[in-house]
């Protein structure tokens, strides 16, 4: 007996279907870019999570082996102080990982909240949080955490803080657009009529959807905050010597390249470079939407 | 007993000065309880603007709407207002949030609205989504999971969730499949006869109306132009517009011999409106009266209302 | 005496053994409208896209042919569709999106005639000019100076039907052309679309989703689902005698009383056999297997195993 379409009759003729379906590429070939630097991050998580146990004292000096050339004994080879160069960069790899990745979610945290205000209530205190970050924004970012750690004073601390109040307008800006054309959806007024207080509209309905620029920003804020607090240290602020620090290693180094040593602030600047790159494959590969 | 929602003289004037759009102007109409009214009319006669602010989504610039009794002022609806009219939107994609589950997305108003602990939530939503025709596992399901008949049939859950006495429903069939309309209108009416609602269903296409209102209102630039038992404005329609309207809307009936009307021009501006009959440039029984006063609804029959002056008066004609 | 014939067309997704069209064919008489109906996912659009040659990336041609007048257009190397000026040309569902927003209509028009034609500027203005007021747009000479978005939809629909009527088509793709539209401009749409039939003799291919549209407009008509030929026929064939069982489905859900409590599922584009298989009231083991078209009446034919049967004498189940 015929059934009607759908109902389920017991004995419903099950039609065969291809195998496999579409094709999946590996994401290797889809987005080298970001495979590349998701290896790179992942060497420098394990380097960051568990190098430090295996690895010499980063501050112990040992005169008598001062920038030795590096060799199986130091891979990196010895600074003037006869400091191990590798183990001061695995040691700094945690902190300045750290230091970026908290950096980037704490910019994104705040940025957010701040910009869903802007977006979904507009009005007034959109009008003047705008203000607020146009003058935010006048300063290249470097510059103001330059400025704000003068005035905080030197501390690890206080450098995060820094730099963090320096990427947090961009988050600001790129939330409050997106919430700008989330508000007009339907979606907004199903959660109106669904008994959501605007508050609620705005932090439970319209930031979710309005986070997927942010968090790919947020991917390459941190390579900056990488730079950002390694170029604050090369400069003398902000983290200081004998901290283990790839910018203060760079800075410290700088002084022995004339004599040749090279190795002493090319090691840390490479992982620099690496570091802020990797963020950055990644964050631009997942920048457009994911297919 | 007074109308479950009453609606008189409601104005809607977006911006101010030369520039202003009046998208509705003056309208009155009543829903009984139980009852479905449907409301016809093209792009930009108000009727959406008149379903939001029923809805309480967007406030009137003049008159009132009064409901079970109590006025209704603007967007800042009670909230047990809000509980009793909900409202389900065209686009069901849109008008779920993309990133919450079904469960979540029909909890919301059981807790918020209706009160609903928590820990009950879960055997109501399973229940709401048994009437809706959805298995009780969509719960965990995500809007871009489902297709579009699906997507709505969670909007109308949600819409029903927190036990409404009027359900506004604006063109809640425009953006599914012809084959899913037929359904979603059975699925309307099904409700309807098990959780005795009101519906305000707002929809461009006649056929749709026909087969779930039980009277019909057409709207042109703003206004009312006619209302009618669905049966009546169908087999007779009387102002020129509602004649035209169907006559010139396609139909599958081979047989059908009707003298299709097709009007000259287009829709004026709603933002330069003449004196007079907005319908006056269109209208094939215009005559000088149209030409300098507006008419006003006026009852033709015991239960027909239209808004022309050669229908209303047509010995002046 | 066809004009338009495409054979065998399949097309599908890059890398993968799924196909959007399998194996479709239709033909477009002179002077005809011939309408391809089609669910979303049906595969409509991409045919018309396909023999316009405009496939998004991604997609590919995997066999078929296409010609006009007995000339092949796909190159059978490349798999794409080499088409000339006035072969083909195209009017689209969202006339504002497909025109230029900041150039003026006219200079549109006059551009295809320069191209074409090889006409000076002042020549090809007034024929773009002539051609908008042989569109029916009245004051044609200040349309056409306007910007696309200066124009109502029905307007720039216009426009665009002249823009493809400067090319002198001998086919004139109209994907979904008035679902944009309102029904008092759609009507108006649909008389000028006959008028120019009438005129210039072009056979039109009338791409909806809209049963009513195609009752309206169309003499043949092709019934597409999931990419596959269901049926086809004159439109009496498929209006009163459809005979597979996908049309009396759609015409059934559209003009009967449905069970709301059916859930509709999406076109199955992995499905080996017939797609309407999963969900065919009549499924059996044969529908694992893609069925013929057999010949079910003068120029009626249908793509269903129940055919093969009647013709094996066993009856119907």
């Amino acid at each position: 007996m015929p059934t009607e379409p759908g109902t389920g009759g017991t004995e419903r003729f099950v039609p065969p279907r291809i195998d496999g379906g579409r094709e999946v590429l590996p994401l290797a070939s889809r987005k080298p870019l970001a495979v590349v630097g998701m290896v790179i991050l992942s060497v420098y998580i394990l380097l960051a999570a568990v190098g430090p146990f295996f690895v010499a004292d980063p501050v112990a000096t040992d005169p008598a082996n001062a920038l030795l050339p590096p060799s199986l004994d130091h891979l990196m080879g010895t600074d003037n102080f006869g400091r191990d160069v590798f183990a001061r960069a695995v040691h700094s790899a945690r902190l300045d990982l750290t230091l970026g990745v908290v950096i980037a979610i704490c910019a994104m945290v705040i940025g957010s909240a701040i910009g869903v205000v802007a977006g979904y209530w507009g009005g007034a205190i959109d009008e003047a949080l705008m203000r607020l970050t146009d003058i935010v924004l006048a300063f290249p970012g470097f510059v103001l955490a330059l400025i704000l750690v003068a005035v905080l004073g030197n501390s690890t601390l206080n450098v995060g803080i820094a730099v963090t109040a320096a990427f947090v307008p961009y988050f600001i800006r790129l939330t409050r657009a997106q919430a700008l054309s989330e508000r007009e959806l339907e979606y907004v007024d199903g959660a109106k009529l669904a008994g959501n207080r605007s508050g609620r509209v705005a932090f439970i309905h319209v930031l979710p959807n309005s986070l997927q620029p942010s968090l790919v920003t947020a991917t390459l804020v941190a390579g900056w905050a990488i730079l950002t607090v390694s170029g604050l240290a090369f400069l003398g602020v902000g983290i200081k010597p004998p901290t283990a620090e790839w910018g203060v290693m760079v800075s410290e180094g700088a002084r022995d390249i004339d004599a040749g040593h090279w190795w002493t602030s090319l090691f840390p600047g490479g992982m620099i470079v690496l570091a802020s790159m990797a963020f950055h494959f990644i964050g631009d590969e997942f920048g457009g939407r994911e297919a | 007993m007074p109308a479950l929602l009453e609606v008189r003289g409601l104005q809607k004037t977006f911006g101010r000065g030369r520039g202003a759009l009046p998208a509705v102007r003056g309208v009155d109409l009543d829903v009984e309880r139980g009852e479905t009214v449907g409301v016809v009319g093209e792009s930009g006669c108000g009727k959406t603007t008149l379903a939001r602010m029923v809805a309480g989504l967007t406030r009137a610039t003049d008159g009132h709407i009064r409901f079970d009794g109590s006025v209704l002022d603007g967007s800042s609806a009670s909230m047990e207002n809000r509980r009793r009219i909900q409202m389900v939107f065209q686009h069901p994609a849109q008008s779920l949030n993309r990133r919450m589950s079904v469960g979540a997305m029909l909890a919301e108003p059981l807790r918020l609205l209706a009160g609903v602990p928590r820990w009950e939530t879960t055997d109501r939503i399973e229940e709401m989504l048994g009437l809706v025709g959805l298995d009780p596992a969509f719960r965990t399901r995500r809007p871009r999971q489902l297709s579009g008949g699906q997507q709505q049939r969670v909007a109308i859950a949600r819409a029903l969730m927190p036990d409404p006495d009027l359900v506004v429903l604006d063109e809640p069939t425009s953006s599914l499949d012809q084959s899913l309309r037929g359904r979603m209108i059975a699925l309307l009416r099904r409700i309807q006869e098990i959780r005795d609602v009101s519906y305000l269903f707002i929809s461009h296409d006649l056929g749709t109306v026909r087969r779930i209102a039980d009277r019909v209102a057409v709207m042109y630039l703003g206004r009312i132009v006619e209302i009618a038992p669905t049966g009546e404005l169908f087999d007779d329609p009387r102002h020129p517009y509602t004649k035209a309207l169907l006559s010139v809307a396609p139909t599958m009936d081979l047989d059908s011999a009707r003298e299709r009307i097709v009007l000259e021009g287009e829709t004026p501006s709603p933002t330069d409106l003449p004196t007079g009959c907005s319908f006056q440039d269109r209208c094939p029984l215009v005559f000088d009266r149209c030409r300098e006063e507006s008419p006003v609804l006026a009852p033709v029959g015991d239960y027909r209302e239209v808004e022309c002056f050669a229908v209303t008066h047509p010995s002046h004609s | 005496m066809n004009l338009l014939e495409v054979d065998g067309l399949t097309v599908g997704l890059e890398r993968s053994p799924t196909s959007i069209l399998a194996n479709v064919a239709f033909s477009v008489p002179e002077g005809k409208i011939v309408g391809l109906v089609g669910e979303s996912g049906s595969g409509k659009t991409m045919a018309a896209l396909t023999m316009m040659g405009l496939l998004p990336d991604g997609i590919e041609v995997r066999s078929g042919s296409v010609r006009i007048d007995g000339r092949q257009l796909m190159d059978p190397d490349t798999m794409t569709v080499e088409r000339r000026a006035g072969d083909m040309a195209m009017i689209f569902q969202h006339p504002q999106a497909a025109l230029n927003p900041t150039m003026r209509v006219g200079r549109q028009i006059a551009r295809v005639f320069s191209l074409q034609q090889g006409c000076g500027r002042d020549e090809a203005t007034s024929l773009a000019i002539e051609m908008l007021s042989r569109v029916g747009i009245p004051g044609a000479e200040r349309v056409a100076r306007a910007y696309p978005h200066q124009l109502s939809g029905g307007m720039c629909q216009r426009v665009m039907i002249a823009m493809a009527l400067a090319c002198r088509p001998r086919i004139l793709i109209a994907d979904e052309p008035t679902t944009a539209l309102d029904v008092t401009i759609q009507a108006q749409i649909f008389d000028l679309i006959r008028d120019l039939v009438e005129e210039t003799g072009a056979g039109v291919l009338f791409i909806t989703h809209d049963l009513a549209a195609v009752a309206e407009m169309c003499d043949t008509v092709t019934v597409l689902f999931g990419g596959q030929v269901m049926e086809e026929g004159s439109r009496d064939d498929i209006f009163r005698r459809p005979r597979n069982p996908y049309t009396t489905y759609l015409l059934d859900s559209v003009q009967k009383e449905v069970d709301p409590h059916v859930i509709e599922a999406g076109v199955d584009f992995e499905l080996v056999g017939c797609r309407f298989g999963h969900r065919c009231r009549y499924a059996w083991e044969e529908c694992g297997g893609v069925p013929d078209m057999f010949s079910v009446g003068a120029g009626h034919r249908s793509a269903c195993f129940l055919h093969a049967m009647e013709e094996n004498g066993a009856g119907a189940p």
